[in-house]
């Protein structure tokens, strides 16, 4: 346990070292996603009513959250897959959970900065007013750590061209026919099926009822499914990471 | 040290990377491994360090077993892969350092190492420079000392002189004695024959996954074979006893048996002051052994 606590640390500490230049870009593309979201959508809409605000504002942070790590974090993967950098921490005397554990670790802390400021915005642009629960911290981690784990499971299974176009298409589906921005009855009645499924709708929901609506009431249907999600990704991530050629 | 008794990976496609392959390396010693591209140099390290399964055959490192404890295996063996190591947005003192911190070494023994290293490759002048600014070459010696600066007992180096200069080459394989000196064992792939040889102890060659001879590289350059090198005369009758005969830039190559040594002396200075005879290399024997790897893979030359 001690070797895994130190290898996990070390790690962390060579990630921090080498995408140190990498943070500040990855937070002002995540910065501009936010504010992209809640300036740019609202010039689509007419009129905004609070229901519109409400998912526009939490929508933003979860798209935020969901552009890390399901489109950064795995190109970033497939890029060091190209270089072979992913082979070379295979070869290093570290418990491979400590790897990727320390490497989805990275990303949360990634994601934290742009997601305050995106929500600040919002708060700022619809005058709106948070009710913020306790939930709002674990809603966020799980939505992140969810993202990640599964936006690393597609980097480390599929070769690194297939994972720039994967992470491509997720990016637009996220944005344009996931009930995240929006609510999900708008949909036509197949696509909500497939939300009910896909994480997407679910993480809207956590991040949004955790900042809007207070503690009482939340439904815990979401975050099972998110925490499935998390399951998944982080064993199929683990399986690839041991898995001999 | 490290044993391979029989060793066969055939990837799924069904090619046959290595096809029982059988070594020893002892501690303190050096094994080259020498083959063509894609003879299965790097594939016969991937199973020692975990990254590849054997088909078939064993390999014993320090009496266990690294397929079934590959996590192990990661700690005791050091590995220089051929890919260039992670150094985009690090310092190669930074990178050195952390390696050697997660490798379990010492703040402070990692950062005596790290400077003694950087001195002795003569890459100082790069430490604090970040690695998407260097050279292939110097790239290429900091992963050297990312694999030795907290080596393992087992150390495995995967060409590590490619791209690097003649200068730091010959440093390069004096920190590679150094390590053999201390205890260490060595397996180390190079296409760097000439240089090489003066480092390794026992000489591997591989072909199409086959072992084609393996000894050490003095009893392998072959059966005391000579090359006279005759420069400017016009074409000269062919003796009888030379062996093989080129001609190129106004030069003559003859190969000859060391026996008749004296006799091609002779000859060549019946015409000519401008020659040169010297004992032929381990590359000069590679060159010959895998020249035509088709039509006979099966050739064994076990000394």
């Amino acid at each position: 346990m001690r070797h895994w606590f130190r290898s996990y640390l070390l790690l962390l500490r060579w990630s921090a070292i080498r995408l140190r230049y990498l943070l500040s870009l990855v937070l002002v593309v995540q910065i501009f996603l936010s504010v992209g979201i809640v300036l740019g959508f609202a010039f689509l809409l007419p009129q905004i009513d609070s229901a519109t605000a409400r998912y526009l504002a939490t929508g933003a942070p979860t798209l935020g959250l969901i552009t890390i790590g399901m489109v950064m974090a795995p190109q970033l993967v497939a890029t060091a897959k190209t270089e072979g950098t992913f082979t070379y921490h295979q070869t290093l005397p570290v418990p491979r959970t400590a790897v990727v554990v320390s490497e989805v670790t990275t990303w949360l802390v990634v994601g934290a900065p742009g997601l305050r400021l995106g929500l600040l915005v919002a708060v700022l642009r619809f005058d709106l007013t948070l009710r913020v629960s306790w939930l709002a911290v674990p809603a966020a981690v799980l939505v992140a750590l969810a993202a990640t784990t599964v936006g690393l499971a597609i980097a480390y299974a599929a070769a690194p061209p297939v994972t720039n176009m994967v992470t491509q298409l997720i990016v637009f589906i996220a944005l344009m026919f996931s009930p995240i921005n929006f609510p999900a009855d708008r949909l036509p009645e197949w696509l909500q099926t497939v939300h009910q499924v896909l994480p997407f709708q679910h993480m809207a929901q956590v991040v949004r009822d955790s900042l809007t609506a207070g503690p009482e009431g939340v439904p815990a249907g979401p975050y099972a499914v998110l925490v499935a999600w998390c399951v998944l990704g982080f064993a199929a991530t683990l399986h690839i990471m041991i898995r001999r050629a | 040290m490290l044993y391979l008794d029989n060793l066969t990976k055939v990837y799924r496609r069904g090619v046959r990377a290595n096809d029982g392959i059988s070594l020893a390396v002892a501690a303190g010693e050096t094994l080259g491994l020498l083959g063509h591209n894609g003879a299965g140099k790097t594939t016969l390290l991937n199973q020692v360090v975990g990254l590849a399964r054997p088909t078939g055959g064993t390999i014993t490192l320090l009496g266990r077993d690294p397929v079934a404890e590959p996590a192990w295996a990661r700690a005791v063996c050091s590995f220089q892969p051929q890919a260039h190591a992670p150094l985009t947005g690090v310092t190669v003192r930074q990178a050195i350092e952390s390696i050697g911190r997660i490798r379990g070494g010492h703040r402070r023994a990692v950062r005596r190492r790290t400077t003694e290293l950087l001195a002795a490759l003569d890459i100082e002048r790069w430490a604090d420079q970040p690695g998407e600014r260097l050279s292939g070459g110097v790239r290429r010696l900091t992963a050297f000392c990312m694999a030795v600066v907290e080596p393992g007992q087992l150390i495995m180096l995967d060409e590590p002189t490619n791209d690097v200069d003649p200068a730091r080459r010959r440093l390069l394989w004096a920190q590679v004695r150094e390590l053999a000196a201390a205890g260490h064992g060595v397996v180390l792939v190079t296409h760097n024959i000439a240089e090489a040889e003066r480092v390794i102890d026992t000489v591997m060659i591989l072909n199409h996954g086959r072992v084609t001879a393996t000894g050490p590289p003095a009893a392998l350059a072959p059966d005391r074979q000579l090359r006279l090198e005759v420069i400017g005369t016009a074409a000269p009758t062919v003796p009888a006893w030379a062996l093989r005969t080129s001609r190129a830039d106004g030069r003559l190559t003859i190969t000859l048996a060391a026996e008749n040594a004296q006799l091609a002396v002779a000859w060549a200075a019946s015409m000519t002051s401008r020659f040169s005879l010297n004992p032929v290399g381990l590359e000069e024997f590679y060159l010959t052994l895998t020249a035509n790897p088709e039509t006979n893979p099966d050739a064994t030359l076990v000394s």
